[in-house]
């Protein structure tokens, strides 16, 4: 009888200890689930470097405009009077988007070279576009008395809107494959700010940054591509152990 | 990947859904001064201006490409094409005047779908190696239009007609008058 009291004692805990675990194991999913379902409000991790890297001072950073920003396509009117739709996510080539101002002096010198187009270059391949604000807020005759013909021009304020644009002159690189901003900024001329994105480009491609074997970029190529198709970008939360995680290790 | 938007381009009169990866420009050439000055009774004008030949009456022209169209194009696409690859389409949908409307080349109703048999090397406006053109008059909604497409590969007919049909599925001809 006694052997018998003991038998069950000992079977009884086990089933405790099986039902805990699988309890425990059902919180986990079911926290995960919240988690997936946007119920998480949890922040990307603070910014930090690998070992090796140092962290760059406060000030160097970029505040205010997140890494990899989304690009748009861009609907508007030409000085002819075309009403234009103008790819820029979802196509093979770059786009070099130049928000330009008729009535800004910064502007001078863009306006100036795009009359000189050997004067400068923009990488090979990408296509060239020069934004300007409506009509209803820019002065089309004064336009077109400052841009040369053959020059692609549109008239767009949801342009000036939909990228965030701070103030003219102003150049975004919208990479055409991706749909995101890969660089934008401001400059006197076309020359300073495509010499800017050549050297870009051309260090990107330097064996000093680019030691890893074929193959591997492809890889991290493939990884990436598969991640932002399905809106992870970087910096999300997803990509990063959480601290209940962590302390697993 | 950003999701890629089913841009909208629409205006005088016609209208389009953009497939991904396909932009559209859409104009009526305007008419220079001498043209002004012939409706207005002035004698003789007979040479072009920059803008178009005097007197003309302009009317819509659709260009739709799966490729970034240049800035400075002829209505039937001179300027563009050149830049094809073989992968690429040129679609020009361009409206006469209503002078055409009961003419036997314009008796053809509704917006035509392409087939690949019809596009032909000699179809282009102005012979580019590899591709291949397509022409032709219609009236829709009471408007007479001629279609004129390009595709970049004569040997891809079959794929780029595919292609040429889903997007002429999705013009939109407001009927005049």
């Amino acid at each position: 009888m006694t052997a018998l009291v003991i038998a069950e004692t000992v079977i009884l805990a086990v089933l405790c200890v099986l039902v805990a675990g699988l309890l425990r194991g059902y919180a986990a999913v079911l926290r995960r689930l919240h988690q997936l379902d946007g119920g998480a409000t949890a922040a990307p991790p603070p910014f930090r470097t690998v070992a090796s890297i140092p962290e760059p001072a406060a000030g160097q950073r970029i505040e205010g405009r997140d890494e990899w920003a989304e690009s748009h396509d861009i609907d508007g009117t030409s000085l002819r009077g075309e009403i234009v739709s103008v790819r820029t996510v979802g196509v093979e080539h770059d786009t070099i988007v130049a928000f330009l101002s008729s009535t800004c002096e910064g502007c001078a010198g863009f306006w100036h070279e795009l009359g000189e187009p050997g004067s400068w270059t923009t990488p090979q391949g990408s296509r060239l576009l020069v934004v300007t604000k409506g009509p209803e807020e820019e002065s089309p005759s004064v336009l077109s008395q400052l841009c040369p013909d053959g020059v692609d021009l549109v008239m767009s304020s949801q342009a000036w809107a939909d990228f965030d644009v701070p103030g003219s002159p102003y150049v975004v690189v919208a990479d055409g494959r991706t749909g995101r901003v890969k660089g934008e900024g401001s400059g006197l001329s076309f020359s300073q700010v495509s010499g800017l994105i050549r050297q870009s480009v051309e260090d990107s491609r330097h064996p000093a940054l680019a030691h890893k074997p074929d193959a591997d970029r492809r890889r991290e190529r493939d990884v990436d591509r598969i991640l932002l198709s399905a809106g992870i970008g970087p910096q999300d939360p997803s990509l990063y152990a959480t601290a209940e995680q962590d302390e697993r290790r | 990947m950003k999701p890629i938007a089913e841009n909208r381009l629409a205006g005088h009169g016609l209208a389009v859904a953009l497939p991904p990866r396909w932009e559209g420009r859409l104009y009526r050439r305007t008419v220079g001064e001498a043209g002004t000055a012939l409706r207005a009774g002035a004698t003789h004008p007979t040479q072009p201006t920059a803008t178009g030949w005097p007197g003309e009456l302009s009317h819509p022209v659709l260009h739709l490409a799966n490729f970034a169209l240049p800035a400075s194009r002829g209505d039937y696409g001179t300027g563009a094409v050149e830049r094809m690859g073989p992968d690429n389409l040129f679609l020009a949908l361009l409206e006469f005047g209503p002078d055409c409307l009961g003419t036997a080349l314009y008796s053809p109703r509704g917006v035509p779908r392409v087939r690949p048999g019809q596009f032909n090397p000699n179809g282009m406006q102005r012979r580019v190696a590899g591709q291949a053109g397509f022409q032709h008059f219609f009236t829709e909604g009471n408007r007479p239009f001629c279609l004129y497409v390009v595709i970049g590969s004569h040997r891809q007919a079959v794929r780029l007609a595919e292609q040429a049909n889903e997007v002429l599925e999705r013009i939109e001809v407001e009927h005049a008058g």
